[in-house]
């Protein structure tokens, strides 16, 4: 991984990307205000499945209110995620941090498209399986670990130890 | 009591030396401070969509900022606390860094615009709490999240500047390690 990482810090967009530095600082900038709108959007959704906000509405509604606001954001803050991976590969490829947090990214996108098809596909009136508030409130945890590990890349080995892929 | 002699008590405390010293204290606060601040921002922005009529427009008002509100509130308690924990460690370098000084401006008004909404904005709030708000409303809602994103941008500034602010002469070139 760290081969590949190198070669690809050679290339001609890492290049471009690394070596302009208010382009980082800018992808920085939107990645982190994004990061605040899929996290806001993101837990109120697997909230409303818990029963711990807008229960008086139906999760139809409040997915209707979130959805377009997560993907919109997710979106943008994958592009300048992946723009950032490519501009400095070796730091973010090395990081254990990026991998947990590429993995919880993956799980919560999933696991909040299967709490919409529970939804769509239960009676109106019924709430939620305990399994899918179980599944919600895993939800909540990753979107909040999510945040936290996307400053911890930074600081790998002192986070991780010798579990740090930098070791 | 100066302010420098302030400053300089709070950095020589134990609570600083606590942080500077101990692996990995900083870089667990300081993550933690960067979730509290997106969170903040996250949550502020329902309510001031809804302010601007942007979302939420079949609910009330009321009922979105004290859903909402709270989670909010935990947050930025949070970004109190480990923000105040990140200053002790170098309060005169972070009291002098212009990115810190209008981040601390922008958190000034950001109250501001809240109290001003809560004092005189939201009095008659009874006649649009289902409605459209008023230009008054749709303002503090536009201030609101210009204020909220200004914040996180400059709080990750100040990161930028390493806590320090200064030019680097032209042909030195500094190399940072990636820890």
């Amino acid at each position: 991984v760290r081969a590949f990482a190198e070669w690809l810090y050679g290339t001609a967009p890492s290049v471009a990307i690394h070596s302009t530095v208010w382009l980082v600082r800018l992808l920085q900038a939107v990645h982190l205000l994004t990061a605040g709108v899929v996290l806001g959007s993101g837990v109120m959704i697997a909230l409303r499945a818990v029963g711990w906000q807008r229960a008086d509405e139906p999760f139809a509604t409040v997915w209707k209110r979130f959805a377009p606001w997560l993907a919109s954001s997710l979106a943008v803050m994958v592009a300048t995620g992946i723009a950032q991976t490519l501009g400095d590969p070796v730091r973010e490829f090395t990081a254990t941090s990026y991998w947990v947090k590429l993995a919880l990214l993956l799980g919560c996108v999933a696991g909040t498209l299967l709490l919409n098809r529970a939804a769509r596909r239960a009676p109106a009136a019924t709430d939620f399986s305990s399994t899918a508030k179980l599944v919600a409130g895993g939800l909540i945890l990753s979107w909040l670990a999510i945040a936290l590990l996307g400053r911890m890349i930074g600081y790998d080995l002192a986070i991780w130890g010798s579990w740090s892929l930098r070791t | 009591m100066s302010v420098q002699s302030i400053l300089e008590s709070i950095q020589g405390s134990a609570l600083a030396s606590f942080m500077r010293d101990t692996n990995p204290a900083m870089q667990i606060v300081e993550a933690t401070h960067v979730l509290a601040a997106v969170m903040v921002l996250g949550t502020v922005l329902i309510v001031d969509l809804r302010l601007l009529a942007l979302a939420d427009s079949a609910r009330a008002l009321t009922r979105v900022s004290r859903e909402t509100l709270p989670l909010t509130w935990v947050a930025f308690g949070l970004a109190v606390i480990t923000g105040s924990l990140m200053f002790t460690t170098s309060a005169q370098t972070y009291f002098g860094n212009p990115a810190f000084q209008w981040k601390a401006l922008a958190l000034l008004a950001a109250g501001l615009n809240m109290a001003v909404f809560q004092s005189f904005t939201a009095r008659g709030i009874a006649t649009w709490d289902l409605g459209k708000p008023t230009p008054a409303a749709r303002a503090a809602g536009l201030a609101s999240i210009v204020l909220w994103a200004a914040v996180v941008l400059l709080g990750r500034w100040i990161g930028f500047t390493k806590g320090y602010d200064f030019t680097i002469p032209p042909g030195v070139e500094l190399v940072f390690p990636a820890d």
